[in-house]
């Protein structure tokens, strides 16, 4: 991991928009690339190579080939021997048979995507890579095509990727239905209404998002899963870049190595680290979502006594949202980590100043992020309260 | 097509290693337009040069194939062939034609795309262009997986190099790509 983070990535950037690295491979990829201004210099560069080299077209041999060529084929015919027997009347009947399938099945797929209104439908490629993948009622063999409005499925044990126009791929887990609702230049999106995907995203925040039942995820340049359980909550984990998960009333930002978990009718909790003990995270759980004022208070109590200072992240988060008795609760807690710098004061945060906000949050952050703070931080001051 | 591609079986293969007309005229339906198109992005796009390289391809697999034993996939044995077709008539050329000519029939590929607003179709033929002035080292991974669809392993295995190879001449012919056309860098450029 440390070797990986020290080492440069450049030799292996086609590789991972590839999708030939392996999982571990890809997430320490992508680690190092949001601390290494000079690798993510190169990625721009190879991204634009491979978005250049998917413009290449299939071109059509001429019809005549093989009227040109049966006659240098005769030639040849005359000399090689054939086994009497083997490709019988019967066989040559067959390959007709199967030629005209061919032609058919050809001519029947042109009409299926046909243009409606001379307009061809934008669409995602999606390669099935274990068990049954269906789109729409159909399944599909190898590759197939995921238009806007088309909903994927995938069974037990069946998997798929899709590619996400050029800027990314998501990982269909088993048992997982997806639609595509959008994929235009500014805006790729997804509904994820149960199961699991994995998303790689190579683009500028904020181009691809998720729509699930409880709040939408929205890319910041980053890996990440994403898990819809059966009552319409959902889990978030990132494994590098930032995830704002979303709603009507909350948001969340989520950096590599934290998760956040999703309620319906609620939207986003707060985020949290991997690595936070069981106690912390439990006691947040209630601080998110419970309704009874007394309880969450007392839960606050269990975050605030269990906090390590990596914890910031959370506390920040929360902090953002408080007011009163918890807003200063929080306030110390994280003082006594990170104390904010001269100048800015206990009562210009508790009041919310945007821009003693912004100088605390750019101290809290190091630890949130490993080296990449800038991106963070640049981030963080997007988010502060206006 | 990939159905079509499931269609040439092992019977169909064994048929053709016996000089059966109709079976192999299933094989070059199938492959046709794959072994044209990489003729075509190796010859500097002239297609009648394409139409005999393809011509002579499929002449040579009409023999060669029955020297195919199953040792590796039908299409890695064929990419193979296809690849080493490309190259020889690449060398072959190269003793043909000084070196004057070949330049000046790279020059009369090249557009000045800064001075015009790219529809799809320039974009696609400027890259094109492009593709046709990289090395066969690294032009040829970039067919292999944009035309072909073949995997790092297959590739490895046509090319007959380590998959670290075909990682590493990708790379840099995305990356020699991205600076021959970094013009088209450009939102307004790709009608987004």
């Amino acid at each position: 991991m440390i070797r990986m983070f020290l080492r440069h990535v450049t030799k292996d950037i086609s590789a991972y928009c590839h999708g030939e690295l392996s999982s571990d491979e890809s997430k320490q990829f992508a680690e190092h690339l949001i601390a290494c201004g000079k690798c993510r210099t190169k990625f721009e560069e190879v991204k634009l190579g491979i978005k250049l080299a998917e413009q290449l077209p299939r071109l059509s041999a001429p019809d005549r080939l093989w009227s040109e060529l049966e006659p240098l084929l005769e030639q040849r015919t005359t000399k090689a021997v054939r086994p009497a027997g083997f490709w019988t009347w019967q066989s040559k009947v067959a390959a007709a048979a199967v030629l005209l399938l061919v032609a058919s099945l050809g001519a029947f797929w042109i009409y299926k995507n046909r243009p409606s209104n001379g307009v061809q439908k934008p669409s995602w490629l999606v390669k099935r890579v274990d068990g049954v993948t269906r789109i729409g009622k159909e399944q599909i063999s190898n590759n197939g095509r995921l238009a806007i409005g088309d909903w994927l499925e995938t069974d037990r044990g069946s998997r798929a990727q899709i590619d996400v126009a050029t800027i990314g791929n998501v990982d269909i887990e088993e048992n997982s239905r997806v639609r595509l609702l959008q994929t235009r230049a500014d805006e790729h999106r997804l509904e994820l209404v149960r199961g699991k995907m994995s998303a790689r995203i190579w683009a500028p925040p904020r181009l691809f998002f998720v729509d699930t039942p409880s709040a939408v995820a929205a890319d910041y340049g980053c890996a990440y899963t994403l898990e819809v359980k059966d009552d319409g909550g959902s889990l978030l984990h990132v494994t590098a870049g930032w995830v704002q998960m979303e709603s009507k009333d909350r948001e969340s930002m989520v950096p590599a190595g934290a998760s956040c978990e999703t309620r319906p009718g609620v939207g986003p909790g707060t985020a949290y680290f991997d690595d936070a003990s069981p106690d912390f995270r439990a006691a947040l759980t209630k601080v998110d979502f419970e309704h009874d004022p007394a309880v969450r208070s007392a839960a606050l109590t269990s975050v605030l006594d269990q906090a390590r200072p990596r914890d910031t992240l959370t506390l920040w988060y929360l902090f953002r949202g408080s007011e009163g008795k918890d807003r200063e609760r929080l306030y110390d807690k994280l003082a006594t980590f990170v104390p904010p710098p001269p100048g800015v004061t206990r009562e210009g945060l508790l009041q919310s100043d945007e821009k003693m906000m912004s100088q605390w949050a750019a101290l809290l952050e190091p630890p949130w992020t490993g080296s990449g703070g800038e991106k963070t931080s640049r981030k963080l001051k997007e988010m502060a309260p206006k | 097509m990939v159905m079509a591609e499931q269609l040439i079986d092992g019977r169909v293969i064994e048929a053709c290693q016996q000089g059966d007309r109709d079976a192999f005229q299933l094989l070059f339906e199938t492959y046709k337009d794959k072994v044209f198109s990489i003729a075509v992005y190796s010859s500097d796009g002239d297609r009648a040069l394409a139409d005999d390289i393809t011509q002579q391809i499929f002449l040579k697999l009409f023999t060669a194939i029955r020297q195919f034993r199953g040792d590796s996939e039908f299409t890695t044995w064929l990419y193979r062939l296809v690849v080493n077709a490309c190259l020889d008539e690449r060398r072959r050329r190269r003793r043909l034609l000084p070196w004057g000519e070949m330049v000046a029939m790279k020059k009369a590929g090249e557009r000045k795309p800064q001075e015009k607003h790219y529809a799809r179709l320039e974009i696609s033929e400027a890259v094109q262009a492009a593709i046709a002035e990289l090395k066969p080292k690294f032009r040829l991974p970039i067919l292999l997986k944009y035309i072909e669809g073949l995997s790092y392993d297959e590739i490895a295995s046509v090319m007959g190099c380590s998959k670290g190879t075909v990682a590493s001449r990708l790379n840099r012919g995305h990356s020699q790509l991205a600076k021959r056309l970094s013009h088209l860098n450009n939102p307004e450029v790709w009608g987004d």
